[in-house]
């Protein structure tokens, strides 16, 4: 009877084991599934972008003297933005919604574009295509490309905002704000949000 | 008093004709018509048509707050750059908002939370992929540790 009585024991143990290792087997699955629905959508974005070069060079012109058709439909690439201090190199996109941000930094609808006056706002993902983003400082070089030509910013100011605060403003001149979540190395939503703000050079 | 008889008698039908005038008066509806199928249908059109045409203009009307409202904003780059832009840019300006055919993505675009404005939020970046990831690993290896002491406890009842 005690025999009888422990094996239903082991066999329940065992079921349930089983079943944690297949959900957690799952949950890795969906996060994978994510990365790598991402990455594609990284490298689709990339291969437009060099399609918009090639179509620019083709043209014999610069980005923003036409023979390239230019796109502001979500999703599309709008400009290529570098940091070469912390090797961060990403095509971004238009929108910055779940779908724009899995391909790369995101655009936000509403602001100019690198270059234009005004305040130029691109985000992205902690955990992905900014994560070289905890290391930048002060004085530090970022350069994007777009059809209003190409930019080299300084940075000139860092700072740390509260999810929920008001924080992006709107400047006359031309002001580039790259968002992302802080801390860089949080597990689940982050809940606060680092704003880097740079200034032509 | 057969003159008082008189009087009276006159003065009864003065009465009597003023109330029956009023009765005239007063019950006046006739009960209402019953309307043929056929007009009963024509009329049910024509109810359907006017609601129609109510219907339409209120769409107009919607899609032109829209339309002016996305070019009151005109934050959005022209999709095709002309030459007069210079290499840095010329500032976009909000007189000039780039003609859109496609109604449909202004109205998708102000529908959307996170636009630009001053004083808006930064985007919302959080994911919780990581945590999914992480919750996943951390299962597997408590799955794996709840199969290796059930094996022992397997063996000890073996022995």
């Amino acid at each position: 009877m005690i025999g009888r009585l422990t094996r239903q024991r082991l066999e329940a143990r065992s079921a349930a084991s089983t079943a944690v290792i297949v959900c957690g087997a799952l949950l890795l699955i969906a996060s994978a599934t994510s990365v790598a629905r991402g990455a594609i959508a990284r490298d689709a974005a990339r291969a437009r972008w060099a399609e918009l070069e090639a179509e620019r060079a083709v043209a014999g012109a610069k980005l923003s003297t036409g023979g390239t058709r230019w796109s502001d439909a979500r999703g599309t690439p709008v400009a290529r933005m570098t940091i070469p201090r912390l090797g961060l190199d990403e095509v971004v996109v238009e929108g910055v919604g779940d779908d724009e941000l899995r391909a790369g930094p995101g655009h936000m609808i509403g602001s100019v574009l690198p270059g234009d006056s005004g305040t130029s706002v691109i985000s992205a993902h902690r955990d992905r295509h900014f994560h070289a983003l905890g290391g930048i400082a002060m004085g530090d070089t970022v350069v994007t490309e777009s059809m209003r030509g190409r930019v080299v910013w300084t940075v000139s100011r860092i700072r740390v905002v509260r999810a929920e605060d008001s924080a992006l403003n709107a400047r006359p001149t031309p002001t580039l704000m790259l968002t992302t979540c802080w801390p860089i190395r949080y597990v689940g939503p982050a809940p606060d949000r680092l704003i880097v703000e740079a200034v032509p050079k | 008093m057969h003159n008082l008889g008189r009087a009276a008698l006159a003065a009864m039908m003065i009465v009597g004709a003023g109330t029956a005038s009023a009765q005239i008066t007063t019950v006046v509806a006739p009960p209402p018509r019953k309307n043929e199928p056929a007009q009963q249908a024509a009329a049910q059109q024509r109810e359907r048509v006017v609601q129609d045409s109510v219907a339409r203009v209120t769409m107009t009307g919607m899609k032109e707050w829209v339309d002016s409202a996305s070019a009151a904003l005109a934050v959005r780059p022209d999709t095709v750059p002309t030459t007069a832009d210079t290499a840095l840019g010329t500032p976009r300006t909000a007189t000039a908002p780039a003609p859109k055919s496609d109604s449909s993505a202004s109205a998708r675009t102000s529908e959307r939370p996170s636009e630009f404005r001053d004083g808006s939020r930064a985007p919302n970046t959080a994911t919780p992929i990581p945590a999914i990831g992480l919750a996943g690993v951390l299962m597997i290896l408590m799955g794996v540790a709840m199969k290796r002491r059930e094996r022992t406890a397997r063996a000890r009842v073996r022995r």
